[in-house]
């Protein structure tokens, strides 16, 4: 019993290499080669086994992590802020230019709720609480977008030559919201008849539009504008613009007899 | 040479196996957080991560063909988590053989012998699928079809070797351990066991993704004034979407043959919009991701609802191609357009007429203020998380479109 005890300790306190290599040799009959055998595949399963729980749990706290990180994603996500898509928003759009730019586009219907087509000078004087030369100094980073239509005196017909730089105008939109036309009278005459005119020239233009483009969405784009002879008056310096009447001669009467019209990259 | 030193590289071989899937699976487990992360794919265990957008192991993680039940689970369950747990399985094995060698169970090398040629026909399949679907060799999918062949060659060498070493050893066979099936059974039951409990773990621990598959915004006006925006026909349309897509950008590429892959892009009533990320026609861009996108997106608009499907799926593939044209400028761009397509489409990429309903489609999305980024898909009005677009397409559509799932 005692020798047979101490054996079977011997044994239990063998090394792995000992189980399947005992000193007897490998060929020490079946007994022994089954405990050989025994003992291989101990090590293995072990060594299978550790492998699994350690993939397993590795495993297990990979998707922990990830699941810690989706419950607390704002370090991450404010790496990733992603730019949304507006409408254009040029370098000319200052705060003051803005400011005017909204104030026209409430008086003449194009924000809110109102039907209106248009403003009235008077609504733009209260509206646009800037001098009239800002208010004409504004325009000018619109030189290279924007182009002045050209009229007869005392006419509101647009000629070829109008519509078609109004077309070219029109189709090169790119991610403006909004299409501004400011229609203009000389001083010739008197003031009421100046500012009639000066509204006709401004409507001459949409009618080509909504004739020429049947665009469903025009009458939320443009915005129309008529300044009388009350209003500054532009000077020789727009004669350098982009003009319907390229080559002919412009003069400070001629060159107020326009409308302006040009898309105006801005947001608001 | 022994058997003992095939088993040995048996052992090696099936340790490579188990590196190799070890990093698939945490590359995989990564993207669970629905952020996007670089993943690893070099034949050396240990390298860093790859920045490459493009690269080949990451083409293979987006495919379909990485995860199975994807529509069970966000992302499904990786098929390397089974590779994780198999390869594990089999160093055990492969231990096992080196440690026993000539006392080994007559059973043991040829059940070895069946069981590696599991992960060498998977990896045949998965070889396969690389090369016909998904054009390229992703390293450490490579890395583990290497170690499996690898493996399943020494186990036969081992199994020769052995049965010519043990030669004489014991006549009576039942001295030599179980009888094989009963052998080869109980290993197929543990390889079984341990090639599912990875799984079972990643599957228990997963976090719920349904809250947050309606938190990516929807679509604020639906309504196209102008009639801009293409119609794309399909065979069985149950489901509206509409998509955003870039022709020159990968990612669209990529989520377009997924849709097609997975047999939902038919079931989808689809309104496209182009949304090139070329700054040329796009004016939410500063500089020019994809050059000559805008040309192609034009190319695309010319189809018309009949034809715009299949110039948009040329574009994607031929993008390699296009793309290096469209560096080139549009005159060489729209000569391959006019080459695949004639000369009405070319002509009518120039015209007035295709610059405005492009522009439309870009005021569409403007409009609604998307991010500005390829593909975009809203079911009805509701905005797919990009992360819901890859990984999680499967689940999330089983979720927010079941219909566009069944048969």
């Amino acid at each position: 019993m005692t020798s047979g005890g101490t054996s079977d300790n011997r044994r239990r306190t063998a090394s792995a290499q000992d189980l399947v290599d005992p000193p007897g040799g490998p060929r020490d009959g079946g007994g022994a080669s089954r405990t050989n055998r025994a003992g291989a595949a101990i090590i293995g399963g072990a060594v299978a086994l550790a492998l699994l729980l350690a993939g397993t749990g590795a495993v297990a706290s990979m998707v922990h992590g990830a699941k810690e990180r989706l419950a607390h994603p704002a370090a991450v996500a404010a790496q990733q802020a992603v730019a949304v898509a507006d409408d254009a928003e040029a370098p000319y759009c200052t705060p003051a230019f803005k400011q005017v730019l909204q104030r026209v586009l409430n008086a003449c219907g194009l924000v809110g709720a109102e039907q209106r087509r248009g403003c009235q000078p008077a609504d733009v004087k209260t509206f646009a609480s800037i001098t009239d030369d800002d208010f004409n100094a504004l325009f000018t980073p619109l030189k290279e977008r924007g182009a002045v239509l050209m009229f007869d005196d005392a006419s509101d017909v647009l000629d070829t030559g109008a519509k078609k730089l109004l077309d070219e105008r029109w189709l090169d939109r790119k991610g403006a919201r909004y299409f501004f036309v400011v229609a203009r009278a000389s001083r010739d005459g008197t003031t009421e008849r100046n500012r009639a005119l000066s509204h006709k020239r401004a409507n001459s233009v949409l009618f080509h539009l909504k004739e020429s483009f049947q665009d469903p969405d025009l009458d939320n784009q443009v915005g129309l504008l008529w300044l009388g002879s009350e209003f500054a008056q532009l000077s020789n310096a727009y004669c350098d613009w982009p003009t319907s009447r390229e080559g002919k001669r412009c003069t400070p009467e001629t060159i107020n007899r326009s409308a302006f019209a040009s898309w105006v990259d801005c947001r608001l | 040479m022994r058997a003992k030193k095939a088993a040995l590289l048996a052992v090696i071989a099936a340790v490579l196996g188990l590196v190799f899937s070890a990093y698939s699976t945490y590359d995989y487990a990564q993207q669970l957080d629905r952020q996007v992360h670089a993943v690893h794919c070099s034949f050396i265990p240990g390298a860093p991560v790859s920045s490459d957008a493009d690269n080949p192991c990451k083409a293979a993680l987006f495919s379909p063909f990485s995860a199975v039940l994807r529509a069970t689970y966000w992302g499904g369950v990786p098929i390397s988590l089974f590779g994780l747990g198999a390869f594990a399985f089999f160093v055990g094995y492969a231990v096992y053989l080196w440690v026993g060698d000539r006392r080994l169970s007559r059973a043991a090398y040829p059940t070895f012998v069946v069981l590696s040629l599991g992960p060498v026909l998977v990896s045949v399949v998965m070889f396969t699928i690389s090369v016909t679907h998904l054009h390229a060799l992703c390293k450490l999918c490579v890395g583990v079809y290497t170690a499996s062949l690898i493996m399943a060659t020494a186990a036969v060498v081992g199994m020769r070797l052995h049965s010519r070493e043990t030669k004489g050893d014991s006549p009576d066979g039942a001295a030599r351990g179980w009888p094989l099936p009963a052998f080869a059974l109980v290993s197929l039951a543990a390889l079984g066991a341990s090639s599912l409990a990875p799984a079972l773990a990643y599957v228990g621990l997963l976090p719920d993704y349904r809250p947050l598959l309606e938190t990516c915004g929807k679509l604020a006006t639906s309504s196209d004034p102008h009639h801009g925006l293409l119609k794309i026909r399909t065979m069985h349309p149950v489901r509206a979407v509409t998509l955003f897509e870039d022709p020159l950008c990968p990612t669209c590429k990529a989520f377009h043959e997924r849709l097609v892959d997975e047999n939902v892009f038919e079931k989808l009533d689809v309104t496209m919009a182009m949304f090139p990320l070329d700054s040329e026609c796009n004016w939410m861009l500063d500089r020019a991701l994809h050059p000559g996108a805008c040309v192609l997106a034009k190319a695309v608009i010319c189809g018309g609802n009949d034809r715009a499907r299949s110039i948009l799926e040329w574009a994607y593939d031929e993008q390699d191609t296009l793309r290096e044209l469209g560096k080139q400028g549009t005159s060489s761009l729209t000569a391959k357009i006019s080459q695949r397509w004639g000369h009405d489409i070319a002509a009518c990429v120039g015209s007035k007429q295709v610059d405005t309903q492009l522009n439309q489609q870009l005021h569409f999305a403007a409009n609604n203020h998307i991010p500005v980024s390829t593909p975009q898909m809203f079911l009805g009005n509701e905005r797919l998380c990009d992360e819901d677009t890859d990984l999680g397409l499967k689940y999330t559509l089983a979720q927010l479109a079941p219909e566009v799932l069944h048969d």
